[in-house]
């Protein structure tokens, strides 16, 4: 008898604890990159500071430049927005989540032309980057990251 | 006029009231006189009692009614008052049991359900490209490969063939 009430107490204070753990905000951060070497005017993004290495592995170049950018914060992760520069822009279409990821509709755009469509499950631990056209003597990359 | 009863004619004999003719007839009606005379004695007995105490009980009412109320405390049963007691108690810990069962119930519900529901912090699972398209009329030379950085832990759409565009195009 007198081990119940602090046996349900543990098993509540377990409860709301995992309940309020497993709830956390999740913001996916969109971004138009122009990938250069030439010298750098500005510093580079903190969002593109953490693959930053990656992304110079990947295409060569030594500067990424921030054109366009959104951040979004999924609440029933069914959401869309946009990411735009002046000539560029990237619609999201979040259709929710699943398998811890988001399942997104992706499309890039410059000015009213539909360059690339595609579909990816955008997994929290994994940042998606996609190689968009070349640009004067750069090359446009677009990165979606959940942070 | 009417006839007395004989009990209206004993409380007159006994209070001394009764004379002449009547106080003979009834005398001649009684049974048996010396018990008569000794219950006539034990009653005025009783009457000077009455009247010795009748200075302590001036206040017969309160009297009476303290006396009344503190029959009643003592008469009420002890055992009934401890066991409306304990039912009540009873109820109010088996009311009090039954919320923080349903309480522990519905937190445990909704962490099972929301837990399925989230994606983990620790997601080991890399990004995947489900589908891709370039439309074929605006870039006819474009060729999508795709391809996962594991070391890195990225995943790449790389698309090759788009039309290349003046340095214009990096502006903000």
């Amino acid at each position: 008898m007198r081990l119940r009430l602090p046996l349900l107490i543990a098993i509540l204070s377990v409860a709301f604890s995992i309940g309020g753990a497993s709830l956390p905000e999740q913001t996916v951060w969109s971004g138009l990159i122009i990938a250069t070497n030439s010298p750098p005017t500005e510093p580079t993004p903190a969002e593109v500071t953490q693959i930053e290495g990656t992304l110079r592995k990947l295409f060569g170049y030594s500067q990424f430049q921030l054109i366009g950018e959104a951040r979004k914060t999924l609440k029933t992760g069914e959401e869309d927005w946009l990411a735009t520069s002046k000539y560029f822009s990237l619609h999201v279409d979040s259709r929710g989540e699943k398998a811890d990821a988001y399942v997104l509709n992706l499309k890039l755009f410059q000015e009213q032309k539909l360059l690339l469509e595609t579909k990816a499950r955008l997994s929290k631990a994994s940042p998606l980057v996609i190689r968009g056209p070349q640009v004067g003597d750069g090359q446009l990359v677009i990165v979606l990251v959940v942070q | 006029m009417f006839m007395k009863t004989f009990e209206e004619k004993w409380t007159a004999w006994v209070d001394d009231q009764l004379t002449g003719r009547e106080l003979s007839e009834f005398l001649a009606s009684l049974p048996d006189r010396a018990a008569a005379e000794a219950e006539k004695q034990n009653a005025k007995q009783v009457g000077s009692l009455l009247r010795d105490q009748a200075m302590a009980l001036s206040n017969a009412d309160f009297f009476s009614h303290q006396l009344r109320e503190r029959l009643d405390r003592e008469n009420v049963p002890v055992r009934s008052e401890v066991d409306a007691m304990q039912a009540g108690w009873w109820t109010i810990r088996r009311l009090l049991w039954g919320g923080i069962t349903s309480l522990a119930v519905f937190a445990i519900c909704t962490v099972l359900v929301f837990h399925d529901r989230t994606p983990s912090s620790q997601s080991q699972y890399l990004t995947q490209i489900l589908e891709y398209r370039v439309d074929p009329t605006v870039s006819p030379n474009a060729t999508i490969s795709m391809f996962e950085k594991k070391d890195d832990h990225v995943t790449v759409l790389w698309v090759d063939g788009l039309q290349s565009l003046p340095p214009e195009y990096a502006a903000k």
